[in-house]
């Protein structure tokens, strides 16, 4: 794992954006020490600086973007952490720490199968552009709920995405899990030599995972896990893999699809 | 004026006053993670390492951590991998802090804690032992043993046969009256206590109003559970001839002058490590500043003073 900036004042970041893009919350940070080294797939745990004690604990954030000196996370309001990041403003001091976590295998070399189901999208963006970077073939596919979601894939930039919606409002009228079958089918014989990364809701990333094992498709997945200290003090984090408990902030947050136990 | 931060616990001579709480801060893997090169530079004055007990502990299902109100709520389950490996694999890593090094140790039965304190008697990398007597005992139906002044007199009997090594025993607060196993732990042979531990608590998902651990009900810590352990503080080392080490809720160097004047030797930061891994650097620098504006010469000065 490479090394992050550890002084308690060098992670004092400073916010110079932060806005709304639908339904989620973009916010970037200015964090040369992170943005020089962070890989596709790991985090941070970021938490407004301050003696403020509620929230009491930073929360996970993956990668979504990195831009010069700038790191940029993309956050869905969904309980009081979440909520108190999208009130960042330019000029606010957030406590950034990392990159964490190991990131996704980027060895590989066939096609590249992006699966993303809702704010899973946010570290997809970052894989996307260093998989194509690269001359990777990419594919991605983004399902969500409804359209005030489904705009933030214009954040994809780099690479092409086809869009569904459960309720049609954007995109196509479907899970994101039949986008995968017809992916995997149109790529015929390579489809086995495919690689899936995948990132979302649980019972998404279940179903994409169980596909491809259908093609024959090798797959890495991005899992959640509620998080304290992000780097493998507290043993809070764990998931079931390899017939263990590992923890998702250092082991992970990607595994690969076949160690993983879903509960 | 001068201030002079060296602080004593028993034997143990401590560079300043504020020691980590097991479990909230793993010097092994932060060293890997983190830039700074803590075996040089360890900001804690002593390092307690996570509870190790007798047989590895797999710990409890998912999700082990919830945060409530200025407070997290956890059932990690003492998840480690048993005292052999630990003695084989970190105790001669640890023995290269250049602080004192306090196991904390538990078994699920009481004569474990005398094999446990056993094993590492004749180490020369650890300084001290905390007995933890919150793990899940089987004579008592996977209740901690800390709730019960008979085992808990026991268990340190047991450890306080096998060992000549600094012995503290970390109490649990979640009892009628702490004072009682507080007494029970003393006259079995502790020499010092660390109080406290997490409070019984639990939280309900807001969705789901289902149980937000995997375990059901878990321990919560960090400033919510801070009038506590203040409390419970106050009343041990003002009944008790022994040194306490305070804990629960600390994040601030005034938190640290509160717990050294409620009667606490030594203070030991837990939760807020998972605010910031490095706060104990600048907490440390505060509290020396604080002192200063204070007129407080040494922290040896403050203890009790709330008595
Ligand atoms: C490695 C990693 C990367 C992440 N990346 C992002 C990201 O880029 N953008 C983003 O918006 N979120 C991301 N998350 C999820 C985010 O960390 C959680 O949504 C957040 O911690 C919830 O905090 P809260 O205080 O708002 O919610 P709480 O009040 O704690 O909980 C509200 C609800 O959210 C659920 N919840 C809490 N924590 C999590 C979690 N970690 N995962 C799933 N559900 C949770 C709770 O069970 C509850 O139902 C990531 C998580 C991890 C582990
Ligand atoms: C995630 C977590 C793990 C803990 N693990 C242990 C442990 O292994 N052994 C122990 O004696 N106490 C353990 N504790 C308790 C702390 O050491 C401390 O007594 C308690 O959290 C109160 O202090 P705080 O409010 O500063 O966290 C743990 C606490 C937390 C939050
Ligand atoms: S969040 Fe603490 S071990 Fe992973």
């Amino acid at each position: 794992m490479e090394t992050v900036p550890a002084q308690a004042d060098l992670y004092q970041c400073p916010v110079v954006e932060s806005r709304t893009v639908g339904a989620y919350h973009l916010i970037a940070f200015v964090a040369g020490e992170i943005a020089a080294v962070a890989r596709p797939g790991q985090f941070v745990m970021i938490r407004q600086s301050g003696p403020a004690l509620d929230p009491l604990l930073p929360r996970p954030m993956g990668i979504h973007a990195v831009e010069a000196d700038l790191v940029k996370v993309l956050v869905e309001p969904v309980g009081k952490g979440t909520v108190v990041l999208t009130d960042a403003r330019v000029g606010d001091r957030y406590s950034v720490l990392g990159p964490l976590g190991n990131g996704f295998d980027l060895s590989g070399e066939g096609t590249a199968v992006i699966v993303g189901g809702g704010v899973g999208m946010a570290p997809l963006a970052l894989l996307a552009g260093t998989l194509a970077g690269r001359g990777r073939d990419v594919r991605c596919q983004l399902g969500f709920k409804t359209r005030v979601q489904a705009v933030a894939a214009e954040l994809f930039r780099d690479v092409d995405v086809d869009i569904c919606t459960e309720d049609g409002t954007m995109g196509r009228k479907a899970m994101v899990s039949e986008l995968l079958v017809e992916c995997l089918t149109d790529l015929g014989p390579a489809a086995a030599e495919a690689e899936l990364f995948v990132c979302g809701p649980g019972a998404m990333m279940r179903a994409a995972v169980e596909t491809a094992r259908e093609y024959g498709a090798d797959a890495q997945v991005s899992v959640a896990a509620h998080m304290a200290c992000g780097v493998g003090a507290c043993q809070g984090c764990v998931v079931r893999a390899g017939g263990e408990y590992r923890c998702a902030c250092n082991q992970g947050p990607v595994f690969r699809a076949g160690e993983l136990e879903w509960r | 004026m001068a201030v002079n931060m060296e602080s004593s616990l028993g034997p143990l001579r401590l560079r300043h006053p504020v020691i980590n709480a097991s479990g909230t801060f793993d010097v092994l893997a932060a060293d890997r993670v983190l830039a700074a090169d803590l075996f040089t530079d360890f900001p804690f004055a002593a390092y307690v390492p996570k509870t190790v007990t007798l047989k590895p502990r797999e710990g409890n299902p998912p999700h082990r951590l919830y945060e409530t109100a200025a407070g997290l709520l956890n059932s990690i389950g003492l998840a480690n991998k048993g005292i052999e490996a630990f003695i084989a694999d970190d105790l001669p890593r640890l023995g290269r802090l250049p602080v004192p090094l306090i196991a904390s140790i538990a078994a699920e039965e009481t004569n474990g804690y005398g094999r446990c304190a056993g094993l590492l008697d004749g180490r020369d990398e650890v300084a001290a032992l905390e007995l933890n007597i919150s793990c899940p005992n089987v004579e008592l139906d996977g209740k901690a043993l800390g709730c019960d002044p008979f085992l808990t007199a026991s268990a340190t009997a047991q450890a306080r046969a096998a060992t000549g090594k600094f012995l503290i025993v970390k109490l649990t607060p979640n009892v009628t009256d702490i004072l009682v196993l507080a007494r029970a732990a003393v006259e079995a042979g502790a020499d010092c206590l660390s109080v406290i531990n997490t409070v019984h608590g639990m939280a309900l998902d807001p969705w789901t109003l289902r149980p937000a651990l995997g375990h059901v009900t878990g321990g919560l810590s960090g400033p919510a559970i801070k009038p506590v352990a203040l409390r419970a503080v106050y009343l041990i080392s003002r009944e008790l001839d022994v040194p306490v080490i305070g804990m629960g809720g600390v994040t601030s160097a005034n938190d640290v002058l509160e717990f050294l004047a409620a009667g606490a030797t030594a203070v030991a930061v837990g939760t807020a490590c998972f605010r910031d891994p490095l706060l104990a650097v600048s907490l440390v620098q505060e509290l020396e500043h604080q002192m200063e504006l204070r007129d407080i010469a040494t922290p040896g000065e403050l203890v009790g003073r709330a008595h």
